[in-house]
Formats: structure tokens, C-alpha cells, sequence
């Protein structure tokens, strides 16, 4: 095969885990108790249709494709987004790297911006370290602030409101002259001191340089700002597409609030909203540009939901984790757009068709950006180790490859 | 005690370009390579006495950084180095070796290597970790021998809520006799799971053949049981007598590498087990005495709990510790300081940021220590940190020389430099430093800019010397 790799990666992942049947495994003929009376949609691909909640994609449906056969035996947040994550059961002494610092460890070779070559928008996942055993150097850049408020801070990136550059520059100077311990007699203290100031000039490079810029999302027309969508979400990928075009190898959007035990369909309703708009706004952006074609972008939580709905209180039209059978999203960096792997049953409870394993999921991406799943995973400790476990029987998404 | 214990592996220096203070407008000299000797129109004798041998004020700051996990007030620098006691080192060591600060900064230490956490991956539960926290905490309290512990957890059953020993068996990564055998390596012996043999594991892992763990009708409660011979007491004596001189050297340099990083290994081993007084005999150390500018002392970054407990205490501002797992949501009290947080799952993005380790592993190497750009970035820049400057520059008004309050006249500016100096650095400004602030306060008084308004330039003073090696290592 000879197409190009893909350059970047856009994660957009749904924190808590969102439903399969509301998103992109409707069941329209199912009971009620399964699809709570609710209908699918046609989608501008022939035979594809997507819940009646994600008006915007189903517009644009040739841009991606959606698997419906994700399975795994995780029921607990942290357990399954680690495997998700890592393609890797917990356990065994090993705490593995997220794909997204193994994607900007291999990627930074070649990346030559200033940001870090892994963005978190805007909180990190929390109660899991994306890093695992990979050290601090691997670690996100986790931007914080609201990139859908006036004035978008990246807290150490933009500076606080007052400081000019001008008043930025005395400080520095009168630093220089103040900054004076300086060892002269152990080289352990030399490296110390020259890791100390080589990282200030790094960070001076990002705040003095284009890449502060990357945030200012006023520097975007009004009509695209609204294009996306004037929420959280929407502005988020607003910036996941600048910092793409930047270079930034792996960035993540984390959209937290899926988890709806109770009250689903309310909850699940709002958030699909924001999230169908944003998200159309963005792949039609990104095509638009010319970027969709060298950038993954893929979407799903560490599991779906339960597709019986609960009713009783205290769940009061509820539903649980659900890993078994679930939804994902992926699109763009040489994956094939308009199409649907795999299939559940009639009520999305279990695999019917082409089960896809985390490790294959992840194992696709993976390949498409030209990284060897089945490669050694550097730095895993003393032991030998591969990227991923070997894929599943059903393999990776070849399928979907360009 | 023989100074030679202790000896560092002192490494020779190598020289090279050293084109290491790239600062743009830096004004002052690069090193010389050739003669290894400090630049003395920097002022290095704040640092270092003319043998090589760290000033009071390195000292002072090094001691409350190493025992108490924070530096000192102005008042407790003032009084060490204004001290004209002989032996006040060795005081000042006793009174800080019996502070709860000592104990609070070293049971978060033995917690972060036995991995104290509720959840992934380890998964103790919260109120197994405040059980076990309390035993950590009472072994670093009593001085308890470390075998006496060691046999504690080793030989321990019963509830994991109740008998907060049997936690040792919960906080692996695996809760298998194989698991068990890679913790007792680890802990007891310094062989981390990659280094540790099949054979070895397998000799260890028989002793643990018949530990069981079962539910209990109590929400998450678990009871570490034994259903059969109970082979761990044979373990023990194994392990802490006829293995006593791996055991103390393990324990040693445990504890060695906490205070000297990875630079040089204790060269003789004293089979001691008294964490109180392997520290005693570190810190009356000649080693301990060096200064770190010519005389080689390893510096270390501060630990991220340590920084955040200064940053927070100085600026005036409140944690908000909260965990949402499980409902309800736990709270920590406001006033409750970094390095006091029992439970390894309860973080912040600062924390992360500056190399908190995650206990996942509870290998030494899982917490960061290596200065990042990200860090940098934060102490330029961040908004919260500016805030928290803020604070202290204000604080700096009422303040005399002699540090009581003054509300009735202003305190004169280089008065307040020199409280700044005094509280983020524990030590005075040398007359270098003090006439460099001064000039430019006097220049802006001239051009009428803005830093002619001391807060304005006392805000940028403090900013400069966070941002500096002295105040981010521990030198």
C-alpha cells in the first residue's frame, strides 16, 4: 500500500460512555423498552441511517464511517477507558501508555512545533494517567480555561490579562541578572541547571512564537465560530482544527457528561445537540481545508449503555454501562467514510457481526498513521513489550482503508 | 558515626561548552570550564563557604525541605542563621525530626512506595486508605523499627477497614501469592518486579501459598485470610534475620536516595532499621555539609506536594481536595496541606504537572524530577500563581526587619525586598542583588514607568526568584 500516513490524530472522546442506540446504532423497530420510541434517520449515504438526535452528521454521513461491533468486558469507568486507552487489560504490573502519548512519542520525531506534540482540550480524563510508564516527557499539554469564553486562557500559555510583552521582557531581563546559583563542580548539578534554563527557553519559544496564537480563537471569523456551534464542544474542535494545522501530532477532546444512569434520555438528548453540531461543523471544516485527508478523527466513550432501559425509579428512564456491544466513530487519515462495520442484534445487545476488539480499533489508527502496532512500545520497563496485544480474530479495520 | 558511611560516588567533572544560560539578555558570564571555580562577582558566598561547605542559609532551607516537606518562615531562617550556637545543626535536626511536619512529609513518602490509593489501578477504597495512612503514619510517628513493620504487614489478617495492615496485600498490582512475592521484593529487599528472577519470585511466592482474600457483607470490605499453614512467620525470620544485611542495605538506600537522588550509593552498610536515625547520621554527615556549587551536593527538584504547599501557604490560598468516587463526594478540609492528602487518587493538574508520582507502581522512579517546559510555563505564566504573587507582595508591607507587623508606617522598599528575599528564599538578598533591584526601581522612578510603584516591581521581584534554580531545587 502506498498512501501517505496519516499526520495528526483528533480524539473526541465521550466521557462516561454515551448509547449506542441514540447515536449511531438506532433501533427503531426494537420494543419501547429498548428504544424508548424513538427513530433513526436517513443519512446523505444510501442504506445508513443514524439516530433521529445527530440531524448534522446525517447530513454528512460519506465523511465517516461508524462501527457497530465494538466489544469489551470492562463495565467500570477506569477499567474500561484504561483498555480503550491502551488496548490493554489492567493488572499485571504495568501501568501502559495511552494511544495518545504513544502516537506523539513515535510522531515527535518528525514534529518540529513548539507546542507539545499532545493537547488536552480542555480537562484531562482524571483518575487515569495518560501517560502510564512513559515519564513526564510524554505528558499532554492540558489547556483548562473555556475556549467558548471571551478570552480563552491555556493557563502558562496565555499570559495572565496585564502582563505586556514589554513588561514580559523587564521581568525576564531583571531574571537573568537575579537567577545567579550556578554550579560549577558536579556535572549531575551542570545537567540539572541546563535542563532548567533549556526548558525555560522552550517555553519562552512557545509564549514568544506563532504557537500562542494557535489559541486565539478570534483570530477566526464570526460566521465559523458560530459554524461550530458557541458551546464548549464546538469551540473545542474550533481549536482541535487550529492546533491540526499547526501540526500538533494527538490532540484530544474530552466531552464529559455521557454517563446517564438515570434520566438518560433528557441528559443524552442535550448533550447529542451540541456534540451533532459541533462535530458535523468540524469534519466539514476540516474536508473543506483540505486536512480530513492526513487526520484520524475518531469518536466513542469507553462503552455504550444498557440497551434496556430501566424506568423504574430511581433510574427513571435510565441506563447502565454497557460494554458488550457499542458505537464508534471514525473518520478521515485514510480511513474510508460512508460505511458501517459489523452489527448488532435486533436490540444492540450483543455483537451480531464482525466483533471489533479495542486492540483492533486502536491497532487500525495505529497502522494508518504508520506506526506497527506489533512494534516494541519503548520504555516499557525492562520487559518486552509490543504496542498493542496481537489483534483479535476479526482483525483490524482493514476494510475501511483507503 | 563514620563519615565514610555515607560516602558519595563523587562524579568528575566533565567539562564540554556548557552554552547553558541561554536566556536571551543574559548579562552575566558563562562558567569558566578551566579553573571549576565559582564566579565570585555573583556573589557565591551566599551560597557557599570558601571550603565548599553549604552557608547556613543553603543549610536551613535544605533541612526543612529534607525532614519537614516545606521551607522554612522568615522567622525560623532568621533564627537558624542569626543562631551563634555551635550545635545547631544537630538542634535543629532533633526538633524537626520530632515535628508532625516530619511526620506528615515522611509517611507521604513510605506512602507513595507502598501505593496508597483508592483506585485504578490499585484500588484499596477510601477507607482502606485512611487505615492504612494512619498505620504509615504511626510506623514514621514511633520510629518503629522497619522490620517490626515489615513483619506487621507480612504476617497480617483480617478486615481491610479494621486491621489496616492486610492492606499490603491489597495495594498490588496483582493479588496473587506471585504478586505478593514482587511486593515483598520490592519493599523489603530493592528489587523492582523486572529485575526480580523467576526463581526468586518463586521462592518467595511459596510463603504466601495459602493467603486468601474474601468479601465480606460490608460494602468493598475484604478480610486477608489464611486457610492453612501459615507460612509467613518462617518468611519473616527469613527475611529479617538470616536476610537482615539485604534488608538494612535496601532500606538504606531507600532512604539515601530520597535525600541524594541518584548520585552516589551509601558505600557500607550499618544495618540500621531506625528510619530516625539513618537520618541523623545523613544529615551529620560531611556529604550532607557540601554545598552544591563547587562542593557537589546533588540538588533535587522540589517535590510537586511540597511546591503546591508553599505556593498555597505564602499565597494566602485554600486547597479544594474532592473526590467524586465513591457518592458521597469526599471533601478534604481546606486547610489540609499537599503532602498531608492520604490517597493517591486524590489529585490536580498541578500535581501531575509537577511529577507527583501516581503510585501506580511505587517504584522510585514514578515520581518526575526532571524540569519540563510545561512547568515553566506554569511559573511564568499561570493565572492562579499570579494571584497567589500577589499575596505575597502585599503581605511584604507590614512587615519591619524585625518581622512584626507595622501598620502604622510604611515599610521602606528595600525592607520589603528583603522580606520577599526572606520568604521565598530563605535568606537575604546579597548587597549584589539588593542594589540591582534598587537601581531599577530608581530608574523607573525616573522615567516615571510603572515599576517606579514598589508593588509593581516587588510583584516582578517575586516572580523572578520563583522562577529561579535556588527557589525550584532544593540546592
Amino acid at each position: 500500500m502506498t498512501m501517505k500516513t496519516a499526520k495528526s490524530v483528533v480524539e473526541i472522546w465521550l466521557w462516561g460512555g454515551p448509547s449506542q442506540l441514540e447515536t449511531f446504532d438506532p433501533k427503531p423497530n426494537a420494543p419501547r423498552d429498548y428504544n424508548g420510541g424513538l427513530k433513526a434517520i436517513p443519512t446523505n449515504v444510501a442504506g445508513m441511517e443514524i439516530h433521529e438526535w445527530w440531524p448534522q452528521l446525517a447530513k454528512c454521513a460519506d465523511l465517516y464511517s461508524v462501527i457497530r461491533s465494538m466489544t469489551h468486558s470492562q463495565f467500570g469507568h477506569e477499567s474500561a477507558t484504561y483498555l480503550m486507552q491502551t488496548g490493554r487489560l489492567p493488572g499485571g504490573g504495568e501501568v501502559c501508555p495511552a494511544i495518545g502519548a504513544v502516537i506523539a512519542q513515535q510522531k515527535s520525531k518528525t514534529y518540529k512545533g513548539d507546542l507539545p506534540p499532545f493537547v488536552i482540550l480542555t480537562r484531562a480524563k482524571g483518575r487515569f494517567s495518560e501517560i502510564g510508564f512513559l515519564g513526564m516527557e510524554a505528558a499532554p499539554l492540558v489547556t483548562g480555561g473555556n475556549p467558548n469564553s471571551q478570552r480563552f486562557v491555556v493557563d502558562g500559555i496565555v499570559p495572565p490579562s496585564g502582563l505586556t510583552p514589554q513588561s514580559t521582557q523587564d521581568r525576564f531581563d531583571l531574571l537573568a541578572e537575579l537567577d545567579a546559583w550556578r554550579p560549577v563542580g558536579s556535572d549531575f548539578n551542570i545537567s540539572k541547571a541546563k535542563a532548567f534554563d533549556d526548558a525555560g527557553v522552550d517555553a519562552r519559544r512557545i509564549t514568544e512564537g506563532s504557537a500562542a496564537k494557535v489559541f486565539d480563537l478570534s483570530l477566526e471569523p464570526e460566521e465559523m465560530r458560530s459554524r461550530y456551534g458557541r458551546t464548549e464542544i464546538g469551540q473545542s474542535l474550533l481549536a482541535a482544527r487550529r492546533l491540526v494545522e499547526y501540526g500538533v501530532p494527538y490532540i484530544t477532546v474530552n466531552v464529559p457528561g455521557w454517563d446517564s444512569h438515570k434520566r438518560h434520555f433528557e441528559t443524552m438528548k442535550r448533550k447529542s445537540g451540541d456534540t451533532d453540531r459541533a462535530v458535523a461543523a468540524f469534519l466539514g471544516d476540516m474536508k473543506d481545508k483540505g486536512l480530513l485527508d492526513s487526520t484520524i478523527v475518531w469518536m466513542c466513550g469507553e462503552f455504550g449503555r444498557t440497551p434496556k432501559v430501566g424506568w423504574e425509579a430511581p433510574w427513571n428512564g435510565g441506563r447502565g454501562h454497557y460494554a458488550r456491544c457499542f458505537s464508534a466513530l471514525v473518520a478521515g487519515g485514510g480511513f474510508k467514510g460512508g460505511h458501517v462495520v459489523g452489527a448488532s442484534d435486533e436490540t444492540g445487545s450483543n455483537v451480531a457481526k464482525r466483533p471489533v476488539a479495542p486492540q483492533d480499533f486502536l491497532g487500525s489508527i495505529y497502522e494508518r498513521c504508520g506506526i506497527d502496532p506489533d512494534g516494541p512500545l519503548p520504555n516499557a520497563k525492562g520487559k518486552k513489550m509490543t504496542l498493542l496485544p496481537p489483534q483479535s480474530e476479526c482483525g483490524r479495520l482493514k476494510e475501511l482503508y483507503i | 558515626m563514620d563519615l565514610n558511611e555515607m560516602k558519595l560516588t563523587r562524579r568528575t567533572f566533565l567539562g564540554g561548552t556548557a552554552a547553558w544560560t541561554i536566556l536571551p539578555n543574559n548579562l552575566t558570564a558563562a562558567p569558566n570550564n578551566k579553573t571549576k571555580k565559582p564566579d565570585k562577582n555573583l556573589g557565591t558566598a551566599i551560597w557557599e563557604k570558601p571550603d565548599g561547605s553549604a552557608t547556613d542559609s543553603v543549610m536551613v532551607r535544605r533541612l526543612y525541605l529534607d525532614l519537614a516537606g516545606r521551607i522554612p518562615t522568615r522567622e525560623e531562617a532568621q533564627a537558624y542563621v542569626y543562631s551563634a550556637n555551635p550545635n545547631k545543626l544537630e538542634s535543629l535536626m532533633e526538633s524537626l525530626l520530632a515535628s508532625k511536619d516530619f511526620t506528615d512529609y515522611w509517611t507521604m513518602r513510605f506512602c507513595d512506595v507502598l501505593r496508597v490509593k483508592s483506585e485504578f489501578p490499585i484500588n484499596l477504597w477510601p477507607n482502606a486508605v485512611y487505615v492504612y495512612h494512619a498505620r504509615i503514619r504511626r510506623f514514621v510517628e514511633q520510629d518503629e523499627s522497619w522490620d517490626d513493620f515489615g513483619r506487621a504487614l507480612l504476617t497480617s489478617q483480617g478486615s481491610n477497614f479494621r486491621d489496616a495492615e492486610v492492606n499490603f496485600f491489597r495495594a498490588t498490582n496483582r493479588r496473587d501469592p506471585n504478586g505478593w512475592a514482587e511486593a515483598t521484593a520490592q519493599t523489603f529487599l530493592g528489587i523492582p518486579p523486572s529485575e526480580l528472577t523467576a526463581s526468586q519470585r518463586a521462592n518467595l511466592s511459596v510463603f504466601f501459598a495459602n493467603v486468601k482474600i474474601k468479601n465480606s457483607r460490608e460494602w468493598k470490605e475484604e478480610i486477608v485470610y489464611v486457610d492453612g499453614d501459615d507460612l509467613r512467620d518462617r518468611l519473616c525470620e527469613r527475611l529479617f534475620a538470616d536476610k537482615r544485611r539485604e534488608v538494612s542495605a535496601a532500606f538504606l538506600k531507600l532512604v539515601h536516595g530520597w535525600i541524594f537522588g541518584t548520585c552516589g550509593t551509601p558505600r557500607k552498610n550499618s544495618e540500621e532499621l531506625h528510619l530516625k536515625n539513618m537520618l541523623r547520621k545523613i544529615v551529620m554527615s560531611k556529604e550532607y555539609s557540601q554545598g552544591s556549587i563547587s562542593g557537589g551536593f546533588p540538588v533535587r527538584q522540589l517535590d510537586a506536594e511540597v511546591l503546591d504547599d508553599i505556593f498555597c501557604s505564602l499565597g494566602g490560598d485554600t486547597r479544594n481536595y474532592q473526590s467524586p468516587a465513591p457518592e458521597p463526594f469526599t471533601f478534604l478540609p481546606p486547610d489540609r496541606r499537599t503532602i498531608c492528602v492520604e490517597d493517591g487518587s486524590i489529585t490536580n493538574g498541578f500535581l501531575t504537572l509537577f511529577g507527583r508520582p501516581a503510585r501506580d507502581t511505587g517504584l522510585p522512579d514514578e515520581r518526575g524530577t526532571e524540569v519540563t517546559a510545561k512547568q515553566r510555563l506554569y511559573l511564568f505564566n499561570s493565572g492562579k500563581l499570579h494571584q497567589q504573587l500577589n499575596r505575597i507582595v502585599a503581605s511584604s508591607e507590614n512587615h519591619n526587619n524585625a518581622g512584626n507587623p507595622t501598620s502604622s508606617n510604611r515599610t521602606p522598599f528595600p525592607k520589603r525586598v528583603d522580606d520577599i528575599y526572606w520568604k521565598l528564599l530563605s535568606r537575604e538578598p546579597s548587597p549584589r542583588e539588593r542594589q540591582l533591584i534598587v537601581n531599577v526601581w530608581q530608574k523607573s522612578k525616573a522615567t516615571k514607568t510603572k515599576r517606579a510603584n514598589p508593588p509593581n516591581l516587588l510583584r516582578d521581584v517575586a516572580w523572578c526568584l520563583i522562577n529561579t534554580k535556588e527557589f525550584l531545587f532544593r540546592i
